[in-house]
């Protein structure tokens, strides 16, 4: 899959930018951006995770982007498939299935605690579509790629944007155009969900 | 030339239109306190302002460079390039685009310049299928309508109306439920999406040294508009570049907060060069690189780079903050401002990129109040740049109606304008009663209703200078007196406070008589040709007098004889020297006492027997920076215990002229003030504005006569011992 980065811990992070301490701040921005978070001690378990929130969103069809080179994803998408989901990886079957499928499974690079935002690397077709055309997705962060503001993420993002499509998402898709009134999921979804794997303090530095 | 419009009877549709009327209210009243909030996590707001505002200066200072260095990186990263002169030019580069890769439906997001040139009628005659896909866009061109504000496009609208709108469009009843709505919204622009051959966005930024453009959105529909379709087009105005990928940041921690008070939107989207698009060709899915069309459009923005006193609005990221406390734009909604960009900033762009006509029509609007520069990510002076067009227009066009003409001529000569003022004393005669003018003739009926007009005092204050003066300390502390039209003419009472005020300091108070208006009517207007003959004369007459001080009681006047008359002069051989001379002596009088009453041990908190509130005058608070002096001085009257109201620093809606010309705005904002002040128990409502004073007084004498309005001069006045 054609990333902005094929390896942003190595390539963009660097320790004094990057780290876990950011956490209280990234949580709380994101659910008050209407951000549903869960977080699990490892891969296995945020496969299990995705399934429940498969399940509860009642998603039969999942499409999910980078499974060639991201474990977690991959994991997940077995998961999925035993359960007797219809997944999809290939880049192809995504993009014929995304606007019928009932979630989106991605990556996303690092969480920003000023805003809750998480930094997305979607130069690829299919890593875009999964997030904006299925009513669900799901991205799955590592609980130490934080970063503390968005001076700061644009410090790390700076170090490998050379060309491609990158940014961020901040909860689910929404608008107030109707008398101001929130709704969400009008264009892209109406529920994201980021599935945070790790323990507080673990390294994620080579 | 623009068409002529009837703007006063826009301006009484929209207040009367009670959708309308209730958004914008609601809206007014949240937005500064949620607008906050999403900034309680910075340390700085200053900071982040500066932060932007130097950013943005180099680069207008650098535009060539910088626009150069981001066509090179476009074009390295295989996208075309194409700088557009006008729109015209980019309408032929746009259907011959059309034409070569056989593009028969368009989805569009997020362009203002779209609107600006008009875009979207030139594919609709070509044959072309082209949909705006931000649902508050997508109503109103459905609805054809045009938006009334840039981040909110469709405030004025409730849910009965869209849903209107919706089953106009789709043939089939559409219920008022939002919910509902929004998804057949989704349906129907999903297929839109899926279906279209070419994207065409604007862009937040546009990032010189990696070609990428940003668009930050809420719905989401820029990233289907990029991703989707086989073709995107940027249209970007040479004021959304920016040097570095770090510089975003500068531009994304005051937009979302201070566009829609949200820390970051939903989505950040960031497009560099050619992405791949997986799509179906002749039945086969394959991959490609998206074609990416880069339309760096020029449209008036290059003469405003290289125009010393306008490329500030270079610094504007188009969050449209300056409306969301615009106390006009939050009374009558963005569409009496005409063309695509409303509000303020709005007037300046019409002015710089469409034409100067559209400009004058509704460029009074702006009252100068500076509200919008305390919020402005980018710190545009507004109000000073609508005054430099305004001058500009003037300077080409004179001044448009007759009366204001002779309004010049009178002002000019201070002789005929005083008698002219004498005069009037006795001519209102039959119409006033007890200082107020209650029923003017029928002509004048719109501008007394809800309020009544001063009436000009019997004797000014200058017949009554010789008297006073009698009783100056022998000082070594000589202080000049600038009345002001109001203070002379139709508060004298007011200059014998001040007056006694100063002399209770131990100065010698002058008054020289050859004093006029201060010039701000005929400046307000743009005419700074006459302004500048009326600063001689004061500025002559204050010379020869030799004060150490010259005090105002009167901000406007402060504003203007401090600020303006040094900008007049600038670079004048002669006169700079003598305007700044002049300037750098005058004092506003509440800043002036509460510095002396400090100095002399005077200051204390006083627990008076009138509860007193303030309200902040717009020059005082925004245009000379001084608030707490008024209320230190109040605490320590003997007659007075403090109370803040809400929104103390508010425009009170008289704003010189403006109060009189749209007297239906000025009402509302009158009213709005009063029940404030009413809200704070208060017997009196301190100023320090003779402005103020009039409209407060006026206003209360038909809604709350048992409130009294008071110069902070009267009030002190009171304590001393005569």
């Amino acid at each position: 899959m054609r990333k902005v980065c094929a390896d942003w811990k190595t390539e963009a992070f660097s320790p004094a930018l990057v780290n876990g301490s950011y956490w209280p701040d990234f949580e709380e921005n994101a659910k008050a951006a209407s951000a549903e978070i869960f977080c699990v001690p490892d891969e296995t378990a945020a496969a299990q995770k995705v399934l429940e929130i498969a399940d509860e969103v009642k998603a039969d069809m999942v499409v999910a982007a980078g499974t060639e080179t991201d474990r977690g994803i991959s994991l997940a998408c077995d998961t999925l498939a035993q359960a007797g989901k219809q997944v999809f990886r290939d880049k192809f079957e995504v993009a014929e299935h995304a606007p019928q499928a009932g979630l989106g499974l991605s990556r996303a690079e690092f969480g920003v605690g000023e805003t809750g935002s998480v930094c997305v690397d979607t130069y690829s077709y299919e890593a875009r579509v999964v997030g904006m055309l299925p009513p669900a997705h799901i991205v799955l962060l590592d609980r130490n790629a934080l970063v503390e503001n968005v001076t700061t993420a644009f410090q790390v993002m700076s170090r490998v944007f050379q060309k491609g499509y990158l940014g961020f998402i901040t909860g689910p898709s929404r608008t107030a155009d109707i008398e101001r009134v929130l709704s969400l999921g009008v264009h892209g979804p109406s529920r994201f969900f980021i599935v945070v794997i790790g323990a507080e303090g673990g390294s994620i530095h080579g | 030339m623009a068409e002529q419009r009837n703007l006063k009877k826009e301006i009484d549709t929209k207040l009367h239109d009670e959708v309308l009327q209730d958004a914008l209210s609601r809206f007014a009243d949240q937005y500064p306190e949620a607008r906050l909030r999403s900034y309680a996590n910075v340390d700085s707001i200053e900071g982040l302002r500066d932060d932007l505002r130097d950013m943005k200066q180099w680069t207008v200072h650098h535009i060539e460079q910088v626009a150069d260095e981001f066509e090179a990186s476009i074009k390295a990263r295989g996208g075309h390039f194409f700088r557009a002169k006008d729109g015209d030019e980019v309408k032929k580069y746009l259907l011959q685009i059309c034409k070569e890769q056989n593009v028969k439906r368009i989805v569009k997001s997020k362009s203002m310049a779209s609107e600006e040139i008009h875009l979207n009628e030139v594919f609709e005659n070509a044959g072309l299928h082209v949909r705006e896909t931000d649902l508050g866009e997508w109503m109103l061109a459905v609805a054809d309508q045009k938006p009334s504000h840039m981040v909110m496009p469709a405030i004025h609208l409730n849910r009965k109306q869209c849903a209107g709108f919706f089953s106009h469009e789709l043939k089939e009843e559409v219920p008022p439920d939002i919910p509902y709505m929004i998804q057949t919204a989704r349906r129907v622009l999903r297929e839109e999406f899926l279906s279209a051959d070419m994207g065409i966005t604007g862009a937040n930024f546009g990032i010189a040294e990696n070609g990428a453009i940003g668009l930050v959105t809420n719905e989401g529909n820029a990233r289907l508009v990029t991703t989707l379709p086989r073709i995107h087009v940027v249209l970007i105005g040479y004021e959304k570049l920016i040097p570095k990928v770090e510089d975003a940041a500068k531009i994304l921690r005051l937009l979302p907060r201070n566009g829609t008070c949200q820390r970051m939107t939903s989505y950040m989207t960031m497009v560099d060069g050619p992405t791949p698009v997986i799509h179906k060709v002749d039945g086969k899915w394959v991959e490609e690189e998206r074609q990416q069309y880069v339309i760096l459009l020029d449209n008036g923005r290059l003469d405003a780079a290289h125009d010393e006193k306008m490329n500030s609005v270079y610094q504007c990221v188009r969050c449209a903050s300056c409306l969301n406390v615009c106390p006009i734009w939050t009374l009558v909604g963005g569409h009496v401002y005409g063309h695509i960009y409303s509000g303020g900033i709005g007037a300046i762009l019409t002015g710089l990129l469409h034409n100067m006509d559209a400009f004058s029509q509704f460029s009074d609007l702006c009252i100068g109040c500076r509200r919008c520069t305390t919020v402005c990510p980018g710190k545009v002076p507004i109000p000073d740049l609508i005054d430099e067009l305004r001058s500009r227009y003037v300077k080409e066009h004179g001044l448009a109606l007759p009366e204001r003409a002779a309004f010049q001529k009178i002002l000019a000569n201070r002789k005929i304008f005083h008698t002219l003022l004498r005069l009037g004393s006795v001519a209102q005669k039959p119409v006033a009663s007890k200082g107020f003018i209650r029923h003017l003739p029928l002509f004048f009926a719109g501008m007394t209703k809800g309020r009544s007009l001063p009436a000009i005092a019997d004797v000014p204050f200058r017949d009554r200078y010789a008297e006073l003066a009698k009783k100056n300390p022998r000082s070594s502390l000589k202080v000049a007196f600038f009345s002001g039209c109001n203070l002379d003419f139709v508060f004298p009472g007011t200059s014998v406070s001040v007056v006694k005020v100063l002399q209770d300091l131990g100065a010698e108070v002058l008054f020289p008589m050859e004093q006029s208006c201060c010039g701000k009517p005929v400046l307000g207007m743009g005419d700074r040709d006459t302004g500048r003959k009326i600063a001689k004369k004061n500025i002559e007459a204050f010379e020869s007098c030799g004060a150490d001080v010259i005090i105002s009681a009167c901000p406007t006047c402060a504003e203007t004889l401090s600020h303006t008359y040094r900008e007049l002069f600038r670079g004048d051989p002669v006169w700079e020297k003598r305007a700044e001379a002049f300037a750098s002596k005058v004092r506003e009088f509440t800043s002036f006492v509460a510095e002396k009453y400090e100095q002399q041990g005077r200051l204390q908190n006083v627990n008076g027997s009138h509860k007193t509130t303030y309200h902040d005058s717009c020059h005082m608070k925004r245009g000379l920076g001084i608030f707490e002096q008024p209320r230190a001085l109040l605490a320590t009257a003997k007659s007075t215990s403090f109370v803040e109201m809400k929104n103390p620093d508010k425009c009170c809606g008289m704003a010189g002229a403006f109060g009189i010309k749209y007297s239906e705005i000025s009402l509302p904002m009158l009213t709005e003030k009063i029940q404030n002040i009413k809200a704070t128990g208060a017997d009196t409502v301190a100023v320090a504005c003779p402005a103020c004073m009039m409209q407060l007084r006026g206003g209360l004498d038909q809604q709350a006569p048992e409130i009294r309005v008071r110069h902070i001069a009267d009030i002190l006045a009171e304590d001393i011992e005569s």
